[in-house]
């Protein structure tokens, strides 16, 4: 039996460069994804100025001026330190470095980051506010009615502390005799 | 093994910073706030309106407590501003024109110590306002310092839990504190009930008061 297996594996190794070559690979795949998220998001630069609607279906930077209203509806715009904003913003997450004045309105989280400013009412899940920030308006966290397993990891929303889904919320709603068999 | 426990100790003088810049603010136990939280907690999305600078981690502490829409309207912004200008004779029309919000929209609010930082013109013409700006069964929660002094710095509360806060301090041009006495409160909040009132040890009175429903 364990002849066979080994004949089986001795093949293999006929190719030993190419065994390790895979995993190799594997390690420099995240070079292309985040050249692929540097190419997926947009910057507007400090030295544009837009007026009127803007929407897209891709991530966006922007250190420029834009007066109107912002949508990204499934996408994170992050408004640089020196972005200037006055419009009405919808994303699914809103990162503000730079000035806003306007309501800002995310699906998943607003993260208005030390130097960041916003005037404007702001209404998300998730919303963290660090320390130094300029915020006036109000705060509306819609509480998500999600079944206890949707917990969702809070971790890089930046220094600030996140609104998390309340800790009792994770049961261990496994039965406890499932893990029971895996011990024996 | 010398050199190694000297590296480990290297290793862990970030950690013993981060500690001492946190261990500089001082805290200090809330008696009230449970009550606070506890009035609160059964309004579905209660609207609070908080007076002092936002504070990213009482958001959060209020928005998972309670659910609630908060309003943020920082008025010690507004109290340094005219008292750096020589402006304080404004505040009695300044304050309540920065708060345009409709009349009784409002479940909470968190005054914090505002009041040690106005005199009895401003504190009167806020006072009415806020009063006016409560539901029916609203609260108004407070701090009202009790001894005379110059007031240096603003104290930002941070709520750490329902019954602790870290006092941080900030920078404020010198004022006087105004003390209020209870029979003083009741007189400014007129049409609202003192629900609890703690003196503190720091000779500081927490007070809750409330709106007749």
């Amino acid at each position: 039996m364990w002849k066979r297996d080994e004949a089986v594996r001795t093949p293999q190794p006929s190719t030993p460069a190419v065994t390790p070559m895979p995993q190799e690979p594997a390690a420099p795949r995240p070079e292309p994804t985040r050249l692929q998220e540097k190419e997926n998001t947009v910057n507007i630069g400090k030295s544009v100025i837009i007026k009127g609607d803007l929407s897209g279906s891709e991530d966006l930077t922007i250190e420029g001026q834009v007066e109107g209203k912002i949508e990204l509806r499934q996408n994170i715009l992050t408004i640089g330190p020196n972005g200037k904003i006055k419009a009405q913003v919808f994303a699914k997450a809103v990162v503000v470095q730079g000035e806003v004045q306007g309501n800002i309105t995310a699906t998943e989280r607003v993260d208005i980051r030390d130097a960041g400013s916003v005037d404007g009412d702001l209404s998300a899940p998730r919303i963290a506010i660090a320390d130094g920030a300029h915020f006036r308006g109000s705060i509306d966290m819609q509480r998500q009615g999600g079944a206890p397993g949707d917990v969702k990891s809070t971790g890089k929303v930046g220094d600030a502390k996140t609104v998390d889904v309340k800790v009792p919320d994770v049961k261990v709603s496994t039965p406890s005799p499932a893990p029971a068999p895996a011990i024996r | 093994m010398a050199s190694l426990f000297k590296w480990g100790r290297k290793e862990e003088t970030p950690a013993v910073k981060a500690v001492s810049v946190s261990a500089s603010d001082a805290v200090s136990p809330s008696k009230v706030l449970p009550r606070v939280l506890a009035a609160l907690k059964h309004i579905p999305s209660p609207v609070l309106l908080d007076l002092g600078p936002v504070i990213g981690s009482n958001v959060s502490f209020f928005g998972d407590e309670l659910a609630c829409k908060i309003k943020v309207e920082d008025l010690f912004a507004e109290v340094e501003a005219h008292t750096r200008q020589g402006t304080r004779a404004q505040l009695p029309q300044a304050l309540p024109a920065r708060l345009r919000h409709a009349p009784e929209s409002i479940d909470g609010i968190l005054c914090w110590d505002l009041f040690d930082y106005l005199d009895k013109p401003s504190a009167q013409a806020l006072a009415v306002h806020l009063v006016s700006l409560l539901k029916p069964g609203g609260v108004l929660y407070g701090f009202f310092g009790a001894s005379a002094v110059d007031l240096t710095h603003y104290t930002r509360f941070i709520v750490e839990n329902p019954s602790t806060f870290r006092l941080r301090l900030a920078p404020a041009t010198p004022t006087k504190r105004y003390v209020l006495v209870v029979r003083d409160l009741n007189r400014l909040f007129e049409g609202l009930l003192t629900s609890e009132s703690v003196l503190l040890k720091s000779s500081v009175r927490e007070t809750l008061f409330r709106k007749r429903a």
